[in-house]
């Protein structure tokens, strides 16, 4: 072993010591590039053997299918030529785990192939330094002295054959979420790949006839990539479906997508409105509750902050679930994204349905007229529709929650109404306010107004029989006495405050 | 074809005077289904043949089914043809059938609208005309649950009680609609015949062939952008086997027989290993049409709504009163059918006729 280059030995060093750890799944990836003093050589028979199997699956629907056992996604070349070609123990439960559970994969496992992830990426840089340099001239007086300090064999044909049969094209199967690693695995070692993996999208390109200079192989096999329309329909596919999960509950809600959208509203929930809540414990832990709300703000944000309120201020946190008006299932993606976050239609049979199965409800009775208020008419309660959440309550026995939300109104202040357009675009108007028309769609970004949400006492109606339902005097003065006490709570609350901004 | 043999015994049509091919035994029933050679059709034929409590199967089709063997008596009638309702009334009465199961109903859309109108909305009158002729003791008809319509405003799940809301501008949906109400008609004015409508989810399966296995199969399947509405879906088996409860028992009513569960459409794509091709829907009416008129797409533009708005059953009715037990889930049925398709992909399954 010669000391020659001190540049590679410090590579080295930085590996995860192969020889002792034996886990360096990027070892395997610099085998491929001759001038890589790290990975060890393997005779090129041997990594024949072991060449990789698994076959390529898409990380969704992987989760359906029967397991079998994991097979080895990649073999890396190991420390010792003289320890056998075996597939690291510790090395697979990684892969598989991050391939078996893209959505879950333990921290401990999560930040080892983090780590590898940037070995690997240093290595690589490293290398194309090297071949770089090779092109200018400088060949085989590298490979020796390069090769030399680190291999014990000193088979230097043996390294160089060795090259394409390395390095197996799936390692950018396993490192799929990362697209820069994707694209640099893929310019790296898509000249490489030798066993034919299913489904894999590329032609399984041949192994390099020639001794090839790798740095001419990676751009040739970039561009096979990029050509090849398979690896853009994977990309389109896998853009679409990201973020959504397999599992919706009976009414459209996805709790995955939800945790994700959930990062985004609880930001807007503690920086950006800030927002002060009082009574939560009134909601209850358990069992069926309806929140009813008033509704305000040209944007339905009123209901994803109380829906955030719940989530992290109650001791027990519980999912939300909203009834909206029929148009928003209208609009194109505004419809559905609702309904994966938890929204249904607001009619007797939805709500009747999700209360019998205990959820907690919320609903703005006020409807599009309370989000249509024009600003002077500002924290003045629109009449709560037909009384039909009181019917909702008497019939099913549920408890409600009157919940007031203060700071929505100045969000985005209401100026005007265009109903001109509304039958042509679906919306019951165009709202026209300080900032919309005018800054175009930017100007429906809410303003940062400080909120404060109020939890009501709960109101049981357990007192009256189902049947009261049908009595309409009945339900249009309970209608009125929770009308009310929100517009109570509000004018407290409005009263007491000081400042739109800052509470 | 067998017109020719008088009627045997005469005493009603419990007493077992069937054909020579059963024993005289008393509790024999005699099953006339209609549209015998549809999937509906043979796969029922084939599991009535294996019941012994079935004494004879009765099939009517313009062409024999397959699955026919010694119980089942095939006869030829064109229900387009003039002289359908006279025939038929015939041959239940000299079969003295108990039991019509009535599954002459196109399962895909098509363009001999005309045809499809006479077989469904007439064919249907006839079909009804003379079971009231021949005094038929139980009526059980097939209909779909697309006929509630997919509207906006229609709730996560669709009760027997809604009204069928779906476009009649669409003959598809007209012609069974009124072939619905048709049998309503019926059952008001003979209140002793029990009377059964299951309406089925879309059936999916690795046999059943319609437009919505077409729709699936493609490999670049379009979708309304923007939209992603949760499905439902029947399974094959299930299917029939909720056929085999109705005849068996006596359940009078209005039954949704569907799948457990609901899935995303973008799921059900996903699931089936296609891409799916968003189209904005303003845009994908106008194509859709010229491509239906070409005969390129196996639906027209009025299906477009089930690809943007919910129409999902609540099965709750058939569970209970029925006692239909889906043995597959929604995502069960679209894995099954995906297997299947797989191997058709690859050419490796072939079908005797589409």
């Amino acid at each position: 072993m010669k000391p020659k280059r001190p540049s590679s030995r410090d590579v080295t060093a930085a590996s995860p010591a192969p020889s002792s750890k034996k886990k360096a799944p990027i070892t395997r990836r610099t085998g491929t590039l001759k001038k890589r003093p790290t990975p060890e050589r393997r005779p090129s028979t041997s990594s024949m053997e072991n060449a990789p199997t698994a076959t390529f699956l898409p990380e969704d629907v992987e989760g359906l299918l029967p397991r079998s056992k994991a097979a080895p996604a990649i073999v890396p070349p190991r420390g010792k030529p003289e320890a056998p070609r075996l597939d690291d123990p510790e090395e697979e439960p990684a892969k598989t785990t991050r391939r078996r559970d893209p959505d879950a994969p333990s921290p401990a496992v999560v930040a080892q192939i983090r780590e590898l992830e940037a070995q690997l990426d240093r290595l690589i840089d490293e290398a194309s330094r090297r071949d770089l340099s090779s092109l200018a001239g400088e060949d085989d007086d590298d490979d020796d002295a390069v090769v030399e300090p680190r291999i014990d064999d000193h088979d230097l044909e043996v390294t160089r054959d060795a090259l394409p049969s390395d390095i197996p094209a799936t390692e950018r199967d396993v490192y799929e979420d990362d697209a820069h690693a994707t694209q640099e695995i893929a310019a790296h070692t898509a000249s490489h790949a030798v066993a034919p993996v299913a489904r894999q999208s590329t032609p399984p390109a041949r192994p390099s006839e020639r001794p090839s200079v790798p740095g001419d192989a990676t751009v040739f096999d970039t561009a096979r990539e990029l050509l090849s329309t398979d690896f853009y329909l994977r990309k389109w596919g896998r853009l679409a479906m990201r973020g959504r999960s397999e599992e919706v509950d009976d009414f459209g809600f996805d709790p995955i997508y939800e945790q994700k959208a959930r990062a985004v509203f609880e930001l807007l929930y503690t920086r950006y409105f800030r927002v002060e809540t009082t009574g939560i414990d009134h909601v209850p832990s358990r069992g069926r509750c309806l929140l009813v709300a008033n509704h305000s703000g040209t944007l339905p944000l009123d209901g994803v902050m109380i829906k955030t309120a719940v989530k992290l201020e109650h001791p027990h946190p519980r999912d939300l679930r909203w009834l909206t008006e029929d148009f928003i299932f209208h609009m194109p993606f505004l419809g559905s994204t609702m309904n994966r976050l938890g929204a249904v239609r607001a009619c007797q049979e939805n709500a009747e349905r999700l209360l019998s199965k205990e959820h907690l409800v919320a609903v703005f009775p006020e409807g599009v007229k309370g989000i249509g208020k024009l600003f002077a008419e500002r924290y003045r309660l629109q009449r709560f529709g037909r009384g039909g959440f009181i019917k909702l309550c008497l019939r099913t026995r549920t408890p409600i929650v009157p919940v007031a939300v203060v700071g929505a109104e100045e969000t985005n202040p209401l100026l005007f109404r265009v109903e001109y357009l509304s039958k042509a675009l679906g919306l019951p108007y165009v709202p026209v306010t300080p900032t919309f028309p005018a800054l175009g769609p930017l100007g429906l970004l809410p303003a940062p107004t400080k909120w404060q949400i109020h939890f009501g006492e709960p109101i049981d109606f357990s007192g009256h029989s189902p049947d009261a339902a049908d009595d309409e005097l009945l339900v249009g003065k309970l209608a009125e006495r929770v009308r009310a006490t929100i517009q109570g709570m509000l004018d407290r609350a409005v009263g007491a405050r000081k400042s739109v901004f800052f509470g | 074809m067998d017109l020719t043999r008088p009627p045997q015994g005469g005493l009603g049509p419990n007493d077992g005077a069937g054909g020579a091919l059963i024993g005289k035994r008393p509790s024999s029933r005699v099953v006339v289904v209609t549209g015998a050679s549809s999937f509906l059709g043979a796969n029922l034929v084939g599991l009535l043949e294996e019941d012994p409590r079935i004494g004879r199967i009765v099939a009517i089709d313009i062409v024999p089914p397959s699955t026919a063997q010694r119980k089942t008596r095939f006869y030829e009638v064109d229900f387009t043809g003039a002289s359908a309702e006279a025939r038929l009334s015939e041959i239940l009465s000299a079969e003295h059938a108990d039991t019509l199961v009535h599954l002459a109903f196109m399962s895909s859309p098509t363009h001999a609208s005309a045809h499809a109108h006479e077989l469904e909305s007439v064919g249907t009158r006839h079909v009804l005309v003379a079971a009231r002729q021949a005094a038929i003791r139980k009526v059980v008809m097939w209909s779909q649950t697309l006929l509630y319509g997919a509207n906006p405003s229609n709730p996560n799940y669709l009760t027997e009680k809604h009204p069928l809301r779906a476009p009649m501008t669409e003959p598809y949906f007209a012609d069974k609609i009124e072939a619905e109400a048709e049998l309503m008609r019926f059952a008001e004015r003979s209140p002793k015949v029990v009377v059964t409508v299951l309406r089925t989810a879309p059936i999916l399966g690795p046999t059943v062939r319609n437009f919505l296995t077409h729709y699936l199969a493609r490999r670049v399947v379009p979708v309304a952008m923007g939209f992603d509405p949760l499905v439902q879906f029947l399974h094959e088996v299930d299917a029939i086997a909720a056929f085999k409860l109705a005849i068996d028992r006596d359940h009078p009513g209005i039954y949704n027989v569907v799948g457990d569960g609901v899935l995303p459409l973008s799921t059900v794509i996903k699931l089936a290993g296609r891409l799916a091709l968003p189209i904005p829907h303003p845009l994908a009416r106008s194509m859709t049409a010229a491509l239906w008129l070409a005969q390129i797409v196996e639906a027209p533009p009025t299906f477009m709504h089930y690809l943007r708005f919910l129409c999902v059953a609540d099965g709750a009715k058939a569970r209970e009163k029925l006692g239909f037990r889906p043995a597959y889930t929604t995502r069960e049925a679209v894995l099954d059918f995906t297997s299947a398709q797989r191997l058709r992909d690859v050419k490796l399954l072939h079908e005797a006729s589409p």
